[in-house]
């Protein structure tokens, strides 16, 4: 907003002096909610650093055990072993709620299994069908923990940037555009108390 | 000579005959020379995969190779001549064999077909390609490989099962519902040591004891691991006793039920008393996190134990079930070899799975 744009007039001066004041309070919360969120998504980097070098370390050894598996007791029989997994793990869905930002909180349940729970044929199998199906279930786990820490490092990356971009346009745009508004209308109200000052004197005289 | 046995096997007579002991064992010998040595593995764990392809090349296993070089290449290659080479073998060690030495091998080597139906199922069960499904079959036993590429090609599992009719694990397979497959396979891989000891019949000959021997070891060992596997994961249902099997040698079907209900602490405790756990006792603890070793001994317990049966009793079916327990390794060292480098192994964990 362009200070010419303004009106002059000592409505509009209470009405910025308002609107001032609002929004170096809202400048102020979302500078607290910025550093707030800054904080939180610290916290949450140092837990996602564990959390991707576990998910990594699993995967290498689930890698390593379904080679393992493989190579003994055959590609198809190890590929009919997870086919005759009746009962999938069930993922629930809820949510959280950080400084405003909505983040998901992944539930899951009967990831790890028993033997007898598989459905696989244990005279026919041997224990590295076990050790790669138990590898890959605490994988599984491991990407359920990885999907809830990131994709809430995500939405609090953007709502940092989104808050950061907010705060910074309360600081150097926002407000000092009101503010050089303000003065513009200050001016211009006292050169006007000037004036009919002087043309009140011009008139007595 | 064969096929007038083949058809008096047809007609119920398989036991009969006389059995050429020292003309078998003999080319067994002969056989059993060609496997690869110990100091061999170490080489190719070197090597790379189409080195590997070429030295197996340049070994027995040339024409397996050579027969496959056209359809398949790499892993794939090596996967399906070793199969191919120890379906051959098997049938060779057949060919040679009369009379009631035939008839205990041939019976023994109905482990293949068990395994071959078992991984159609499989492959149907979860949608494979008749390709894949082919990689993994063993034409070792008595379904032959074109009969087995027959029922790897049926579209369902309904049309295997219907075609395999006329087996002796019909009663079995007729149960299968297309959900029930764990259940179909623990009866399969039970009922073929059943039908082995009826077979057997009662032990009367020398041959048929210490085959008897034999079997019983292998399924001591079978209950051994399977114990292992169900205590590994905390389970003491008396139910899963059902997964053990009846026969053993030194590990009674009572005192294995009475395992099953025990932590796994107990089990390890109550393993002492039995002798196999001098040859598993280093490897094992209450905390041990994987029965990988505990399985890898017990292979190397069972070759061991038939190739020392085999010195003492040379003109025997021992020296034969030496060799095919030998060869079926040989096959499964150089598979892990190959796989493990596929999937990136380093020669540790390589090495730390063959049976040498």
């Amino acid at each position: 907003m362009g200070a010419k744009d303004i009106k002059p007039t000592r409505s509009e001066l209470i009405e910025l002096k308002k609107k001032i004041k609002l929004s170096q309070s809202g400048h102020k919360l979302l500078k607290m909610k910025r550093d707030g969120l800054i904080l939180e998504f610290f916290d949450i980097l140092s837990k996602a650093k564990d959390v991707r070098s576990e998910l990594d370390k699993a995967y290498e050894v689930a890698n390593k055990k379904i080679g393992i598996a493989n190579a003994v007791d055959g590609i198809i029989t190890v590929k009919s072993t997870a086919f005759a997994l009746q009962d999938i793990p069930q993922i629930e869905l809820e949510s959280r709620n950080i400084m405003g930002v909505v983040v998901p909180k992944i539930e899951s349940s009967s990831v790890r299994k028993s033997i007898e729970e598989r459905g696989y044929g244990i005279l026919g199998t041997s224990s590295y069908t076990d050790e790669a199906a138990d590898a890959y279930e605490i994988l599984v786990e491991n990407i359920i923990v990885a999907a809830e820490i990131e994709t809430t490092m995500k939405k609090l990356l953007d709502d940092i940037e989104k808050t950061k971009r907010r705060v910074n346009a309360l600081e150097f745009k926002v407000i000092p555009e009101m503010q050089e508004s303000m003065n513009f209308i200050t001016l211009r109200l006292e050169e006007m108390e000037r004036e009919n000052t002087f043309r009140l004197k011009k008139i007595k005289g | 000579m064969r096929l007038l046995q083949r058809l008096k096997g047809g007609m119920g007579s398989q036991t009969q005959g006389h059995s050429n002991y020292a003309y078998t064992t003999a080319r067994v010998r002969a056989m059993k020379g060609k496997l690869l040595s110990k100091e061999t593995y170490p080489r190719l764990m070197n090597m790379q995969i189409s080195e590997i392809t070429r030295f197996i090349q340049e070994v027995e296993y040339k024409e397996d190779v050579d027969q496959l070089a056209r359809s398949y290449e790499d892993v794939d290659l090596i996967e399906h001549a070793l199969n191919r080479n120890l379906a051959v073998t098997f049938n060779k060690l057949l060919n040679i064999s009369e009379g009631e030495l035939n008839f205990l091998i041939s019976e023994y080597l109905k482990k293949y077909d068990i395994w071959n139906i078992k991984t159609i199922l499989r492959g149907k069960h979860c949608d494979a390609s008749t390709d894949d499904i082919l990689e993994s079959i063993v034409a070792a036993g008595r379904l032959t490989y074109t009969f087995t590429s027959e029922l790897a090609a049926k579209p369902t599992y309904e049309d295997v099962i219907a075609a395999l009719s006329a087996s002796e694990c019909y009663s079995i397979l007729k149960d299968y519902n297309g959900t029930n497959l764990s259940d179909i396979e623990n009866r399969l891989d039970k009922n073929y040591y059943y039908d082995l000891f009826q077979a057997i019949g009662d032990p009367k000959t020398k041959d048929r004891k210490l085959f008897t021997k034999f079997i019983q070891t292998d399924i001591d060992l079978k209950n051994l691991v399977t114990l292992f596997r169900l205590k590994r994961y905390g389970i003491t249902d008396p139910l899963m006793a059902d997964l053990l099997i009846e026969g053993g040698l030194k590990l009674h079907f009572k005192e294995m039920e009475r395992m099953l209900s025990l932590s796994f602490e107990d089990f390890l405790v109550q393993l002492e008393n039995t002798p196999y756990w001098e040859e598993i006792s280093d490897c094992c603890g209450p905390k041990m996190e994987s029965l990988i070793h505990v399985e890898t001994r017990l292979k190397k317990l069972r070759l061991k134990s038939a190739e020392s049966f085999s010195h003492v009793y040379p003109l025997s079916i021992v020296p034969i079930m030496d060799y095919i327990l030998s060869k079926e390794n040989e096959v499964s060292n150089l598979r892990m070899i190959v796989r493990g480098k596929e999937v990136g192994l380093s020669d540790e964990e390589i090495r730390d799975q063959l049976v040498i």
